[in-house]
């Protein structure tokens, strides 16, 4: 890390220490939930789902989002769960951060090195994907043949792993040397897996096992996840961090590892719904971007009840979020794909093609797909959805907004209704044939035929 | 003489101010009903507790947000603090306005609490005594306080996998103390399954704020 960029940080640190101490609870309400209702009235965040758009093709509206955006991130900043305090960035300082930011970077090495592009609105620049479980929880004797199952697709740019159930037979506990061990189980074994299949060089998303810092700093060095995988870190709803995250964000800067910083708004909750997601995002990246000075800013708002990030209201939200953001910054954007179904449905693939091609018209680097099922139903997660949602994901690279617009009205017209249901679908053992390492001929079956609807009723080039 | 009321528009009323969050034309409402010779509990019982109830119903269709609930909630608060309690004290009557008493609480290394928190409103909006301790929460202090606080339920939510063996630590060390009989154990949040709830012995297991409530609410009728 660069000198500059590490006194950024450490300026950060400074800021966590030191800043005005506030109650949580006030933090919720007043700050995030006040001020965001505030700026939806005076940036006139509001449109109508039903009767205008979805996919907005509103650069106006985007710019304006941008500017609520930044507002809110200068006002109110992040807000420590350690210290209780409030972490301020000036305008100056948020600009900095966007300013220095690259316009792409690579993941990887050799021939499986991946280049991440800025994209903006409309552009036909590859999206980068980022593919796998990104952490559904599985039994350990499956960890191997899942993701071998995941790392032999193709398309996948950037791998992403399973979550274990045990590690060498026994509960992982948060916090505990078992979360050690996990994290070490997940590194070793995956980068064996990679070697295996001839992506030895593939980056790999890490890790899926690590709850707290202790499985991230333990596997991040000399054996372990590699620089040039992409490691994680992330706020807790809303805007907040917590000296875990910053000791990572440390550690990460120290190891030149690249970084992929997230946050998941919540849909329903002090934000509110369709406008205060809106502003979450753009703020939430902003944030992100200048409090862990990370790589690949990532937001997967979250519905309050459903758990989902494919509800309607947050895929017109994100289009607007993401438009705001890749008109207005170099900032590399991934939106990440969390459906209410599971494999062996056919809503999964629907789910996952409206939140794809919304995002990627709408400025997205990297699209993250699949979290299925919404990620938490043991076992409940393919490769066959992430394959899909790569397919589609390139077939929307340079498609307009109005095109995407319309396809994404019909596709969640056909969705919406049923996600109530949490049709989690079957588990990856049903959908996949352990020997063979492929998907059962009904899966399959299910997975050509709705790449048929999207050539025959959408004229996507799947 | 006690003047008849017209529940209705009464309620409704209620509704609008603790919704717009306007606490003092609530009180004073409340204070209004009370002066006609209403006695406390009714009005609880058929104002306040309907209108916390249509607020739990509309925050489970997201017609409002998490803000608006917390905002009722509090309104409901201050209410039941200078004009419901009071009238009840004054009156001597035996007045339960509680249905149960639970400590809520996010287990030790997770640091997640939007859904404990929608939790805690949604059983305050239901007429519970809420404690909640927050996040990454030992297992020894849950049961300490637990203990201390005298509570009917003990709550428990994580996120995360890794996090559910703090929740059987929960179990253990309340079984250790003899003192498992005195409380109800029910766990939720995204790691949670019933399968598990049946291995660390806790009495129920939820998915949702509203399925929390539902649960509470069998269990407090049992006891």
């Amino acid at each position: 890390m660069n000198d500059e960029k590490y006194e950024m940080l450490l300026n950060v640190l400074d800021k966590a220490e030191n800043g005005p101490v506030l109650d949580e609870n006030e933090w919720d309400k007043k700050y995030i939930g006040e001020t965001v209702r505030n700026l939806i009235s005076k940036y006139d965040i509001k449109w109508s789902l039903k009767d205008q758009f979805i996919v907005s093709t509103y650069d106006n509206l985007a710019d304006r989002a941008f500017e609520a955006g930044m507002e809110l991130a200068r006002e109110i900043g992040v807000y420590c769960v350690d210290t209780k305090r409030q972490m301020k960035f000036s305008r100056q300082e948020l600009e900095k951060s966007l300013a220095i930011l690259p316009k792409e970077i690579t993941a990887g090495t050799g021939k499986d090195t991946v280049t991440v592009y800025k994209r903006n609105p409309e552009d036909p620049k590859r999206v980068a994907i980022w593919g796998g479980p990104f952490g559904v929880p599985v039994a350990e004797e499956l960890f191997k043949p899942m993701m071998e199952c995941y790392a032999r697709e193709p398309l996948i740019d950037i791998l992403d792993n399973v979550s274990l159930l045990t590690t060498h037979g026994r509960p992982i506990r948060a916090g505990a040397p078992t979360e050690a061990v996990a994290g070490w189980q997940e590194a070793v074994t995956t980068l064996e897996l990679i070697d295996r299949v001839g992506r030895p060089g593939l980056p790999l998303g890490c890790g899926s096992n690590a709850t707290t810092e202790v499985g991230d700093l333990a596997n991040t060095t000399y054996g372990g996840f590699r620089p040039t995988d992409v490691h994680k870190l992330s706020f807790i709803s809303e805007q907040k961090t917590a000296y875990h995250h910053l000791t990572k964000a440390v550690h990460f800067a120290q190891t030149n590892s690249l970084t992929e910083i997230f946050c998941n708004t919540m849909f329903g909750g002090f934000m509110g719904g369709e406008s205060g997601v809106v502003i979450g995002v753009v703020s939430g990246l902003i944030l992100l971007n200048a409090c862990y000075l990370g790589d690949i800013p990532n937001s997967g708002p979250t519905h309050v009840h459903l758990s989902c990030s494919t509800h309607p209201g947050i895929v017109s939200a994100m289009s607007i979020g993401f438009q705001a953001l890749s008109r207005n910054t170099n900032l590399l954007i991934a939106a990440h794909t969390r459906p209410t179904a599971g494999p062996g449905t056919k809503d999964i693939f629907r789910e996952t093609a409206a939140y794809l091609i919304a995002n990627v018209v709408s400025g997205a680097s990297v699209v993250n797909c699949t979290q299925s099922a919404v990620g938490n139903n043991i076992g409940h997660a393919s490769p066959l959805e992430v394959r899909f949602g790569a397919q589609v994901a390139h077939s929307a690279q340079g498609l307009s907004r109005k095109e995407a617009d319309k396809i994404v009205r019909d596709l969640v017209g056909k969705f919406a209704d049923i996600q109530k249901e949490k049709r989690i679908g079957k588990l990856f053992t049903e959908v996949y044939d352990l020997k063979s390492l492929t998907p059962t001929p009904e899966w399959q079956a299910m997975y050509e035929e709705t790449c048929e609807e999207m050539r025959s009723n959408y004229g996507l080039k799947m | 003489m006690k003047e008849t009321i017209d529940w209705v528009t009464v309620q409704k009323e209620f509704l609008d101010n603790i919704l717009q969050g306007d606490k003092e034309a609530a009180i004073k409402l409340a204070k209004n009903t009370l002066d006609t010779g209403c006695e406390p509990l009714e009005f609880f019982e058929k104002c306040v507790a309907p209108s916390l109830e249509e607020v739990g119903k509309r925050f489970e269709t997201l017609d409002i947000f998490l803000p608006e609930m917390v905002t009722a909630a509090e309104v409901v608060e201050q209410v039941n603090t200078e004009v419901i309690n009071p009238a009840v004290a004054k009156a001597k009557s035996i007045a339960i306005t509680s249905k149960g008493k639970i400590l809520l609480a996010t287990v030790h290394g997770d640091l997640h609490d939007i859904g404990k928190n929608m939790v805690a409103l949604m059983l305050k909006v239901n007429g519970f005594e809420v404690i909640d301790m927050g996040v990454n929460i030992s297992p020894s202090d849950i049961v300490e306080r637990a203990a201390r606080e005298q509570v009917d339920i003990v709550g428990l939510s994580t996120l995360l996998t890794t996090c559910l063996p703090y929740m059987k630590d929960v179990s253990d060390y309340l079984q250790g103390k003899h003192i498992r009989e005195n409380y109800s154990v029910i766990i939720g949040g995204a790691a949670t399954t019933p399968e598990f709830a049946k291995q660390v012995g806790a009495d129920a297991q939820g998915n949702s704020a509203a399925e929390a409530v539902e649960i509470c609410k069998k269990i407090m009728q049992v006891m």
